[in-house]
Parts: C-alpha cells; sequence; structure tokens
C-alpha cells in the first residue's frame, strides 16, 4: 500500500520544521509509525524529563486520528498506566485538519495543564483533586525515575 | 373461302406480298368491292376495325394448288391457259392465284415490267450492273467513324437504281372532288405532298375545319392526282401520317393504282387504290448524312440541332416501321434479343416523345429545347430500393474469380480482390476474338429486296443486292452488311469508394500495354541520327498506342500523379499532366508509335481540358488534327475518373468525353447510377456498347417501360446491360470466410466495472431485493412463465438503476423535486444547485459594503472572510488541501462556510462522519455541514478543467483575455436528474482522457439515459450530437454529416455523439469516431456488435476503442453471462439470435434459464 501524500508531506515537514521540544521520527519499515519524544513544559511537574510515545496513523488516516501513547511511565490525571491519552482532538474532536504536529503540540500542551475533571486515571485525577501539591510532586518524581534517564 | 380464316390483316384489300396470298380475305374483300352486295363490304370493315390491334400473326400455310378448286373458288371456268398461267405467277399457290385472278394482274403481267412501277429505263439494269460491285467495301471513305461496317459505301450505293421497289398496300382514300368519271379502274394516281400548309382543312363531312393548335410540322396531308396533276382527293391521315414522312425525308417514292371508284364520285366518298412503294436511291446515299443524326454516332461537333434531328427521326422510325408493316416485308434476320419488343416499343417511345412535345407546345414553349442546358435533366429519379435491385446484380460478385498478377514493373501488392478486379478488365480489353465474326450488329434487320411486285411481275434484280438492312432506331437504311461492331472493350469500376480503384487501374495500365508500347521498352531512345519519323501534323486522327488518357475533376489530378509514382517502379512510367500551362505538347507528335519509347504511358487531364479543347475543335469546324490536341489523337485508352461527372447526356462535357477517341474506354465511379437511370446511359454512350449506346434504343427499352411503370421490366434490362459491364464490389461484402474486402484497423473492447455510489446502491439493492422476492415467489409457485413480464419489468428497473437511479424512478416524482430544486435556486437566501462564482462575489461584497456603511466598525468578520475565500477559489489560490495535502485541490468542492478541500476528501469525510452517526461537521470550523449544501468548483471554457489533463491548452487563450467562468455546483443537487452517476462519471473521465479532436460515440438503449448523460456533457463543457429515433430522416442525416464532418481545427465542433442503440445500431457509417462507449449491455452482443460495428467498418483508419460499462456486483455482469450464452447457442444452431430459432416450447425453456441466470 503506498503512502498516501499526505503522510509523505506531514512526515517532510516534520523533519524540515521541528517543533521545539518535540521530535517525531518514523521507522524505516514502517512509515505509519513514529517515535515521538515530547520534552515536558517548563514550569510544569514534567519540565526536564523527555517523555517517549508511539505514534501510529491509521489505514483512514486523516479520517481517523492517529493512535498515540506514552511509552514513558508518566503521573498524569489524563493519562493512564498504560500511557493512553486522554484527549478530546484524539477522540470526538479530530478533525482530517488537524495533523501529526497539531496533537502533539496539544500532548504537549496537555502536560502543562492537566485536567483532572476529565480523567482517564481515576486514582491520579482523585489525588490530584484532594491534595493537589502532592500530586504534583509524585509527578516531578515519576518523571525524574522515568523520564530523565 | 372460308369466313372464317378471315381474321388476319388489318386493311388489306390487295395482294401486295406473295406471302401475303395467303389470306383468303383479301382477295374476296377486293372483289366485294366490284361484284358482291354492299353488306359484304361493311362486314369486312367490321373486321377491319375489331382487327386492327392484330399486327403479326403468321400468314398460314398455303395450300397446293389444284386446278379444279380454283375454279370452284373463282366461280368461272376458265380455260386451261389461264390457270396455268395465273398457276405459274402464283407459284403453284393457290390462294395467290385466287387473288391474282381477282385483281386482274395477270392480265397484264407480260407487259407489267415495263410499267410505271418499274425503274426508269434510263438508269437501265444493265447500267448500274455494270459497275463493279467488288471495288465497293474495302474503300471505306475516311470520314467512315469508329462504325465503318454499318455504313453502305458510295460504290455500292452508286451501283443501285434510282429507286428500288419495296412493296404495296391498299388503301381507301377520300376525294376531294365530286363528278363522275373522275378515276377509272386501273388508273394510276401520283401520291404527292402539299407544297403548301393550308390553313384549314376539309373535315369528312367536307366542313371547313380550321386547323387549331397544331403546328406546321404536324401536316401530313399527301393527296393523290391525276396524270394531270389534279388533285383527286387525299390518303386517310392514318395512312398520310406515316407517308408523309417518307416522302418529306425523301425515303420513298409512293405511286398509286386506282382498284375501285364509282363511276359517280362525290366529296368524301371512298375509293381504294393500291400503292406501290419505292425506296429511293437518296434514302440510301443519305445515310451518311442521316448518321450525323443519330445522336450516337455523330461527329458531336453540330448538335445542337439535335432536337429536331430527333423529332426526324421518330417519324422516320414509326413510318419505317408502319410501311414494312402495310406492305408485309418481314426482316430475314433480326437479333434475338431486341425482335420481342422492337417494333411495339419503338412506336411506343415515338408516341410518348410526341405527346411530350404537345405537351411542351401546349404550354407555350419551343419545341426545340436549349440541348446544352446542364440543369435539364430527363427521367425519372430512381427509388432507393430500386437502385439496390439493380446494383444487386452487379453485386453478386464471385470471390472465386480468377486472380491476375500484375507486370512486375507494377510495384505494390495487390489485395486478392484487386488482382481480380485486374484479370476482370484484362478479360475486358483482350475480348477482340468475338469481333472477328461477322455478326450482324443487333440494331439492323436484314430485309430481302422483293423479287416480284404485288401482280407477281418480276422486279429487276441487282446483282450482289437482293438485301438491304434497316436500323430501326437510327432510321438508316443501308446496303451493306451491317457488321457488329467489336464488343465496348472497356467497362465501369464501380467499386465502392476506398477499395482502390485508381490502384487497380494502374495495375491495368502496367499490365496491358499495347505492342507498340512493349515493343518501344524493349528498346533504348532512339539516337538522333536514328530519330523516328515524325508524323506531319494532319488533321486525322493519329493514334497514340502507348498512352492512357485519364480524365478525372481537377483536384484529383495531382492525386493520379503521385499515385502513379507509388505504384510504378522507377522508369517504368512516364506520366504526363496535361493541364493549364503544360498543356503545350502537341500530343499526335508526343504520342506517335514512332515516338513510342518517350510517349508519355499516361496523361492525366481534367474534365474543364477536355471542354475547352472539345469548343476549339467545334469552333475550327471538326477540325480534330490541326491543334495537336486531346481529340487529334487515338489513345489506347481512356479512363474518366468519377465518372458522374457525365450523367447528364446533354452536358457539353459529356457530350465532349463521348468524342474522345480510344481503344479502351474505361469510367471509374462510385455511383454509376446517382439517381436515374439515364445517368447509365451516358457512362454506356460513353463506353460506345452497342447498343445500348443508342439512345432511341436505351428509350424504347429502358426510360419508356420505366415511365409507363413497367418498372421492373425496365430494371431487368438495366441489369442486363450493367451485368457484363460492371465490377462493382462494396466496402460491406465479405469473403467466404466472412473476413471484409480490406482488412479494418484493429479493436478493442474492453469491459469497465463501475462502481456504485452508495445511493445508487441503495436504490439498486431495494429493487434487487423486490425483483428476487418476486422470482422466488414464482418460481416456489411454479408460475414464472405467467409472471414473466413483471419479472421481465423489474429487471429492466435493476438494469436502469445501474446506469442511473432517476430511471427507475415515477416520472411525475422527478418532475416534482424538479421543481422544489427550481424553487430552492429561487430563493434568495438560499443557494441554487448551479451557481455562478462571480454573482456570489457580488452578493457578499455588496453585503459587505452595506455592512460598512452602517456600522463601518463592525465589519461582519464572517462575511469579510466569505468575500476572501470565494476570490481564493476564484484565483485558484485556494492551495493545498487541509485533507490530503494535494496541492491545487483535485477537483475543489467547498461548504457554505466556504472552507475547501478536494470533492472526493470532503466527500469522504462527510460520508466517515455520517457513518459514524455524527453529524457531518465541517474539518476547519466544526461547523455542522448540511451533505447537500456542499458544492464543486467547476470552471468552464475548457472542456477537461474537471480532470485537469490538457485543460490548461484552452485557458492559454482564453483565460488570458477574460477570467474563466467558474460556477459553485451542488455535489448532490436537489434537482433528480441534474446529479450525475457512476457510469456518467466513469464515462466523463474516459471522455477527458481523450486527445484532443478524437471523436466518441455513446450508445445506450435508453433514450432517458441519454437525456441525462448530455446535460453532464454540457457541464464539463463537451459539445455532443444527440440520435435517436424521433428525429425525423432529415434531422438524423444532419446530424450524422455533422458529426462526420471533418472539422479537427475547430474547438468547438462536437466530437461526441449520443445515439440509441436501436436507432443508431443499424446501418448508420460513423467512422469519423474511433471511439465507442456502450453505457449498458444489451441482452445479447449480436446487437451491440452491430453498434459497434457503424465505427469499426470500411473506411476507419485508426484503432478502434470500444469500452462497455457494465456495474459491478449487479444484474449487468450477469448479463453479460447470458449474452455469452446466447452466443454459444447462436454459434451451435446457425442462427443469428436466440429468439430466432427453436420451438415455442425452446424458447421458454430457455427465457426461464434466462431469468434462473439473472435472479437465481
Amino acid at each position: 500500500m503506498a503512502l498516501p501524500k499526505r503522510i509523505i508531506k506531514e512526515t517532510e515537514r516534520l523533519m524540515a520544521e521541528p517543533v521545539p521540544g518535540i521530535s517525531a521520527v518514523p521507522h524505516e519499515d514502517n512509515l505509519r509509525y513514529f517515535d515521538v519524544s515530547i520534552h515536558g513544559p517548563s514550569q510544569s511537574p514534567y519540565e526536564g524529563g523527555i517523555f517517549k510515545l508511539e505514534l501510529f496513523l491509521p489505514e483512514d488516516y486523516p479520517m481517523t486520528p492517529p493512535k498515540i501513547r506514552f511509552l514513558t511511565k508518566i503521573y498524569h490525571p489524563n493519562i493512564d498506566k498504560l500511557g493512553r491519552i486522554c484527549l478530546d482532538v484524539l477522540k470526538s474532536n479530530w478533525s482530517p485538519a488537524l495533523q501529526i504536529r497539531t496533537i502533539l503540540l496539544s500532548i504537549q500542551a496537555l502536560l502543562g495543564a492537566p485536567n483532572p475533571d476529565d480523567p482517564l486515571a481515576n486514582d491520579v485525577a482523585q489525588r490530584w483533586k484532594e491534595d493537589q501539591e502532592a500530586a504534583i510532586q509524585t509527578a516531578r518524581e515519576w518523571t525524574k525515575t522515568h523520564a530523565m534517564t | 373461302m372460308d369466313i372464317d380464316v378471315r381474321p388476319r390483316k388489318k386493311r388489306r384489300f390487295f395482294v401486295d406480298d406473295p406471302e401475303d396470298v395467303a389470306d383468303p380475305q383479301v382477295s374476296t374483300s377486293s372483289v366485294t368491292a366490284t361484284s358482291r352486295p354492299a353488306s359484304a363490304t361493311s362486314s369486312t370493315r367490321e373486321q377491319r376495325s375489331s382487327q386492327t390491334e392484330v399486327h403479326d400473326i403468321q400468314p398460314l400455310p398455303s395450300p397446293a394448288f389444284d386446278a379444279d378448286t380454283f375454279r370452284t373458288v373463282i366461280g368461272e371456268d376458265v380455260g386451261q391457259d389461264v390457270v396455268n398461267q395465273i398457276q405459274a405467277a402464283a407459284h403453284g399457290d393457290i390462294e395467290r392465284a385466287i387473288n391474282i385472278y381477282f385483281d386482274g394482274s395477270w392480265k397484264k403481267s407480260a407487259s407489267a415490267a415495263s410499267s410505271a412501277q418499274r425503274p426508269p429505263p434510263s438508269k437501265g439494269v444493265d447500267k448500274w450492273l455494270a459497275t463493279s460491285e467488288g471495288s465497293s467495301s474495302a474503300s471505306i471513305a475516311p470520314e467512315q467513324r469508329n462504325d465503318a461496317g454499318t455504313v453502305p459505301t458510295r460504290a455500292r450505293v452508286h451501283s443501285m437504281p434510282n429507286e428500288r421497289y419495296v412493296g404495296s398496300f391498299g388503301v381507301a382514300a377520300w376525294m376531294t372532288k365530286s363528278g363522275a368519271n373522275l378515276l377509272a379502274h386501273g388508273e394510276a394516281v401520283r401520291i404527292e405532298r402539299s407544297k403548301i400548309a393550308p390553313r384549314t382543312k376539309l373535315g369528312r363531312g367536307g366542313k371547313l375545319v380550321p386547323i387549331v393548335g397544331r403546328n406546321q410540322k404536324a401536316d401530313v396531308i399527301t393527296r393523290f392526282t391525276n396524270s394531270r396533276g389534279e388533285e383527286l382527293g387525299r390518303l386517310p391521315e392514318e395512312t398520310a401520317a406515316w407517308v408523309s414522312s417518307l416522302v418529306d425525308q425523301k425515303i420513298c417514292r409512293f405511286e398509286g393504282t386506282c382498284v375501285y371508284a364509282p363511276d359517280r364520285v362525290r366529296v368524301n366518298d371512298t375509293v381504294y387504290l393500291q400503292v406501290r412503294a419505292y425506296f429511293l436511291k437518296t434514302a440510301f446515299e443519305a445515310s451518311a448524312f442521316v448518321k450525323s443524326k443519330d445522336d450516337n454516332r455523330a461527329t458531336g461537333f453540330f448538335e445542337e440541332k439535335e432536337n429536331s434531328e430527333e423529332k426526324d427521326l421518330r417519324l422516320r422510325q414509326v413510318a419505317l416501321i408502319k410501311l414494312f408493316e402495310e406492305v408485309n416485308l418481314n426482316p430475314t434476320s433480326t437479333n434475338e434479343t431486341t425482335a420481342k419488343h422492337k417494333k411495339q416499343g419503338l412506336l411506343r417511345a415515338a408516341e410518348m416523345a410526341e405527346q411530350y412535345d404537345k405537351e411542351k407546345d401546349s404550354k407555350g414553349k419551343s419545341g426545340v429545347s436549349t440541348p446544352n442546358s446542364e440543369e435539364e435533366e430527363e427521367g425519372e429519379e430512381l427509388e432507393e430500393d430500386q437502385l439496390d435491385a439493380l446494383y444487386q446484380k452487379a453485386r453478386s460478385f464471385d470471390f472465386d474469380t480468377p486472380e491476375a498478377e500484375p507486370v512486375s514493373t507494377f510495384a505494390l501488392d495487390l489485395r486478392k480482390y484487386q488482382k481480380q478486379a485486374l484479370h476482370w478488365m484484362l478479360a475486358k480489353e483482350r475480348d477482340e476474338t468475338s469481333s472477328k465474326q461477322q455478326s450482324m450488329h443487333p440494331l439492323w434487320e436484314e430485309y430481302v429486296w422483293p423479287t416480284k411486285d404485288a401482280n407477281d411481275v418480276s422486279l429487276p434484280t441487282v446483282e450482289g443486292q437482293d438485301k438491304f438492312y434497316v436500323n430501326l432506331y437510327s432510321g438508316e437504311i443501308g446496303l451493306e452488311f451491317p457488321v457488329q461492331e467489336q464488343n465496348c472493350l472497356g467497362g465501369i469500376l464501380a467499386d465502392e469508394m476506398g477499395l482502390g480503384k485508381t490502384i487497380e487501374i494502374y495495375s491495368l495500365i502496367h499490365s496491358n500495354r499495347s505492342d507498340i508500347d512493349l515493343q518501344a521498352a524493349g528498346k533504348p531512345v532512339a539516337s538522333v541520327n536514328h530519330l523516328p519519323r515524325l508524323p506531319q501534323s494532319s488533321t486525322s486522327v493519329e493514334p497514340a498506342p502507348c498512352t492512357t488518357l485519364v480524365v478525372a475533376p481537377m483536384s484529383l489530378l495531382a492525386q493520379w500523379e503521385s499515385e502513379a509514382v507509388k505504384c510504378s517502379n522507377p522508369g517504368t512510367l512516364r506520366t504526363m499532366v496535361y493541364y493549364g500551362s503544360e498543356k503545350t505538347a502537341n500530343l499526335q507528335v508526343l504520342c506517335s508509335a514512332a515516338n513510342a519509347a518517350s510517349a508519355p504511358n499516361v496523361i492525366i487531364t481534367s474534365y474543364g481540358t477536355v471542354l475547352s479543347e472539345f469548343g476549339q475543335v467545334t469552333a475550327a469546324g471538326g477540325d480534330r488534327g490541326s491543334n495537336g490536341g486531346l481529340f487529334s489523337v487515338e489513345f489506347h485508352r481512356v479512363i474518366l475518373d468519377e465518372a458522374h461527372t457525365i450523367k447528364n447526356r446533354q452536358a457539353k462535357t459529356s457530350k465532349a468525353c463521348y468524342e474522345l477517341k480510344a481503344k479502351h474506354r474505361w469510367v471509374l465511379t462510385g455511383t454509376p447510377i446517382v439517381n436515374r437511370l439515364e445517368d447509365l446511359f451516358s457512362l454506356v454512350r460513353f463506353l460506345k456498347v452497342e447498343p445500348w449506346s443508342n439512345f432511341s434504343y436505351w428509350k424504347t427499352f429502358i426510360t419508356v417501360p420505366f415511365e409507363s411503370k413497367e418498372i421492373a421490366r425496365a430494371l431487368n434490362v438495366v441489369q442486363t446491360v450493367l451485368e457484363p459491364l460492371v465490377l462493382r464490389r462494396t466496402k460491406d461484402m465479405k469473403t467466404p470466410e466472412g473476413e471484409a474486402l480490406v482488412p479494418l484497423p484493429p479493436k478493442s473492447i474492453v469491459v469497465e466495472e463501475v462502481e456504485l455510489s452508495k445511493t445508487e446502491r441503495e436504490v439498486y439493492d431495494l429493487i434487487f431485493t423486490r425483483a428476487k422476492r418476486a422470482f422466488n415467489e414464482s418460481v416456489q409457485a411454479g408460475t414464472l412463465l405467467k409472471s414473466y413480464t413483471t419479472i421481465f419489468a423489474q429487471i429492466l428497473r435493476l438494469r436502469q438503476s445501474c446506469c442511473h437511479p432517476v430511471l427507475t424512478r415515477n416520472k411525475d416524482l422527478v418532475a416534482d423535486e424538479e421543481d422544489a430544486a427550481v424553487a430552492a435556486a429561487a430563493d434568495a437566501n438560499g443557494f441554487a444547485d448551479d451557481m455562478d462564482l462571480q454573482d456570489l462575489i457580488d452578493r457578499f461584497t455588496q453585503d459587505t459594503n452595506l455592512a460598512g456603511k452602517d456600522q463601518a466598525a463592525e465589519k461582519d468578520p464572517i462575511t469579510t472572510f466569505t468575500t476572501h475565500a470565494l476570490r481564493q477559489i476564484q484565483d485558484e489560490s485556494g492551495g493545498e488541501c487541509p485533507l490530503c495535502y494535494e496541492e491545487p485541490m483535485l477537483n475543489p468542492a467547498v461548504t457554505t462556510c466556504w472552507h475547501s478541500a478536494c470533492k472526493d476528501c470532503l466527500e469522504r469525510l462527510i460520508s466517515h462522519q455520517t457513518d459514524k452517526g455524527e453529524v457531518p461537521r465541517c474539518f476547519s470550523c466544526r461547523e455542522t455541514i448540511n451533505p447537500r449544501d456542499v458544492f464543486e468548483v467547476v470552471k468552464h471554457n475548457s472542456p477537461s478543467a474537471s480532470f485537469d489533463t490538457e485543460g490548461d491548452m484552452y485557458s492559454a487563450d482564453g483565460a488570458a483575455s477574460k477570467p474563466p467562468k467558474i460556477s459553485l455546483r451542488r455535489i448532490h443537487p436537489y434537482s433528480p436528474t441534474a446529479s450525475t452517476s457512476a457510469k456518467i462519471a466513469a464515462l466523463l473521465k474516459h471522455l477527458s482522457a481523450l486527445p484532443r479532436g478524437a471523436k466518441s460515440v455513446v450508445f445506450s438503449q435508453f433514450t432517458a439515459f441519454l437525456d441525462l448523460i448530455a446535460p453532464q456533457l454540457s457541464k464539463h463543457g463537451f459539445q455532443h450530437l444527440r440520435f435517436d429515433g424521433t428525429m425525423s430522416q432529415k434531422v438524423r442525416a444532419q446530424v450524422i454529416r455533422a458529426f462526420n464532418a471533418d472539422n479537427a481545427s475547430d474547438p468547438k465542433a462536437p466530437r461526441i455523439l449520443l445515439l440509441s442503440l436501436r436507432a443508431g445500431g443499424v446501418g448508420l457509417n460513423l467512422t469519423a469516431a474511433n471511439h465507442c462507449y456502450m453505457m449498458d449491455p444489451w441482452w445479447s452482443f449480436a446487437v451491440e456488435a452491430q453498434a459497434i460495428d457503424r465505427v469499426h467498418r470500411m473506411g476507419q483508419t485508426q484503432d478502434v476503442e470500444v469500452v462497455r460499462f457494465v456495474t459491478k456486483d449487479s444484474i449487468e455482469g450477469r448479463m453479460l453471462r447470458v449474452q455469452e450464452r446466447k452466443m454459444a447457442v447462436a454459434g451451435s444452431l446457425g442462427v443469428g439470435q436466440s429468439g430466432a430459432g427453436g420451438t415455442e416450447e425452446e424458447r421458454r425453456k430457455r427465457r426461464v434459464e434466462e431469468l434462473e441466470m439473472l435472479l437465481g
């Protein structure tokens, strides 16, 4: 199956004009599969960490959104233990006009602004609401442990 | 004598001819006049009137002479010496003897020889016998035309007495004087023509009848006078009619003897005369002159008088026939083929001509028409089917006829049928053997001069002149045996256009050269001191034995010349174009036998040149030789190309061509008969085919029967004329192996599967389920055949839905929705199905301006954006598609929030969202999208804009001057018929991919589908034409002409023809196209193949591509399988279509099987 022009163009553009703090590199054997790393935003509990994600563009991309998952363990109310992300643009609010770059930016933004009201990891969200300080502390620790090696 | 045997001859009162004495009535009636009661006479008269139709009953064989019987019959006891005398005079024929006795001629027999009936003694027998007869035939005078044998030589005529008895006949004349003893039995009277044309004539009742409405020429009054020259009376009009012609035209002299006249006569009394007819010597001498009147053999340079001459000829024909009939002189030898209807035919032709003349006169026209007017054509037009029937014969071409290989100097390879043509042409040209036999010319009849006169008096004979010859068709009389001219050594090559007539003729030119030419070819060109003796340029016609003259329309001269080069090995054929400034050469010198080694083999000239040289020769008084032109030589061969140019025999060009001299004469034409039988005559006349080249003959056997509605007979004759003369093959002809004569360029047939769109599929599935249910139900109920029609109707719906869902819908519903669409367009706030972008921009700009005026500060940002977006669309700067990143967008489409993307992307997005049960939203602003409110952007003035393969070539000139018109068109229009369908889209895709100038035909069996295709073609800028069964013949012809027109350079010319399969499948020639699209399959492929053959047939020069659109996973696929099955069945049964063969039972079975294949 030939790679759609859109994916080729997106990849080329990601390579040519990378977004600061984000990188996405396709696998040579599967150009729909990307290794992604996102720098934790400054002034966030994830600052200093480099988070690895995997991104897969499904067959009917861009009609359906890319599948994306954190590989690096992260303590975040919208990201569960398996690394799955709760983000509207990855689900109901996906539009084919969106792209890899904009999705990754959204994820980076999500790290800077956790939304415990729409949780995926219930325990994390619970704690985030009850004791935000402690939760942020745990997040920092997790970052240090998992994202800074 | 037995009264029962009387009905024999009309009005034959007197003995006139030995054979005729066999008629007993003759003698009896002559006796009645004197001795029998009046009642007998009247009964004779009755007989006469009732017998007028009986002309040619053969005389009964005469009983042998018996003296007793003789005495019994005459009722007198005559002396034995008298009986012996009479017996001798009657040659033992009793009937004749009785006649001789009663008419008293036996008494005079001894003195008869010196009587007035004999030629004047001054030109005594001895004198003309003395003239040697042997010196005659060889010394044929130079003025003799190519039909030498038919002309009596001067020498022989010279030996003829001034006049010679041909026979006598009885006539009941009437008196114009009254008195006693004016005329007595046995008194000689003179038969004279009146010199003065009387203004009045005496009616039968003795009244003066003014002559009204008859012109001078109708004057036929013939008087008889006594020896003092006093008029006594006149011949009855029916006799006078022809006697006058013969006297006027100096063919005959007549003299009479009174047989019976009452002692006292009154005006209008009947007297009986015996009239003796003599052929005048002048009639034979006149032959040469008469000849020039004959429309066929005339030198033709003075044919302006033709019409009056034709009239004279007609009168002469009739008069001669009547004369021979009256004197009962039958030809001893005549041509079998012509004998049958000859005389009657001639008479009828003459009658018709006379009527025609009268009509003309009554219309106030002069009797002389304008013989040179090119427009004037005679003859009725032929119906199409009659023409077909005519060609039938010539067309029955045998594929097994022998072939001939062209000689080695001919450079091209001939196809099989061309080699057959060569063989045929060679055979025609070499057919000289038959002329060696001295057979009589078919138009002539041989007569024996009577040796005894009516009174059984021996007539003087002339040694070597016991016979004379008459050509009733030309009115000629001759003493010389009319030799059948050599057959026409040529013919009509009437192969249809495109089969290579030119090549065939060149192969003939190469392969049948004259002997002189062949000898010359072996020798090198003569050296200077060995110069051939060139003929003096003389007034005579010189042979040009190496030269073929080709006469062609001017536009084809160059082609003939270039073909000559193509088909000849270098140096083997010398050609010369004889036209305009190039015609300085003296052809007599150039083409002479002496110059054979360098004479041109082919001279190519135009009809115009022939005509103009003809004019010069005419102006020079028929002096052919002096200007050294086309008419000064006798060519080896002359060929008329596009010979229907001379179809009008009255046209000067035609007359000019007739006068070209050549040994072999050929005409080439694809249409030997354009629309009249006379068209063919002109060709035949050019070819000099005897006897048909004689117009009088032609008229007798063809024109007259045809015009008097004996069409079958006329056509039959024409077929016989055509058959030996014409070689005609058509492009449709197939070899016995079923191959075309000329192999066609290859054709490819591709079945293209078309996938239905979702909505189309839904419609299809719905109908399919219904049909399937009906089918299953009737299968279970066992009523499949009964409900066949119902199911068949549903299958029809299915097939229609494969083409376009609208086809299956109720027409009223469709119309309602159509109205709704119009209403939507009318709504100012709504969007029409089809909007002009500029209008839309204007609309929004106006809003902006209004808003700007009212609230300058708050310009509506949405309106601003809209305007901007629309402008972007207009400027084609819409950029890349946000969905597929294609740049520029493929087939851009916009939402009502004016976000644009590729049409396909947008459609895919909408369907993706609706499939998930979501409300479709804009990919950009997440505004909800009404799937109906998506518009595609269509650029006009480029036929292939939407597929953008080569549209730029147009816009290069079009767009520069003014911005292209752009319209926004709803992808799913409210109007149901405005929407496209999968098949239409597939068709458009194919059409757009075609190279510029390529022409296509689109077949569908549903004219309603064509109705839907047409607007889509227009939308995409394809000019197209339409052909279906509802159109009149005239309109159809116009459409086909417009489509086939050669208009490659005109970008606006229509290149697509929409045809209904049934109306356009048969007969049409659409070879201008080489792409063929079959929108829907028919039950049998044969019908489709027929349609495809409209394009893939003779004349097609390019490869033909056929695409058959078949909807994927539908009944159409199954139909293809039914087609295959039918083809297999047809193949095994040898029948064309499945419906044709088998019993009702078998057909039913087959139908059920087919249904099972379709729905099972």
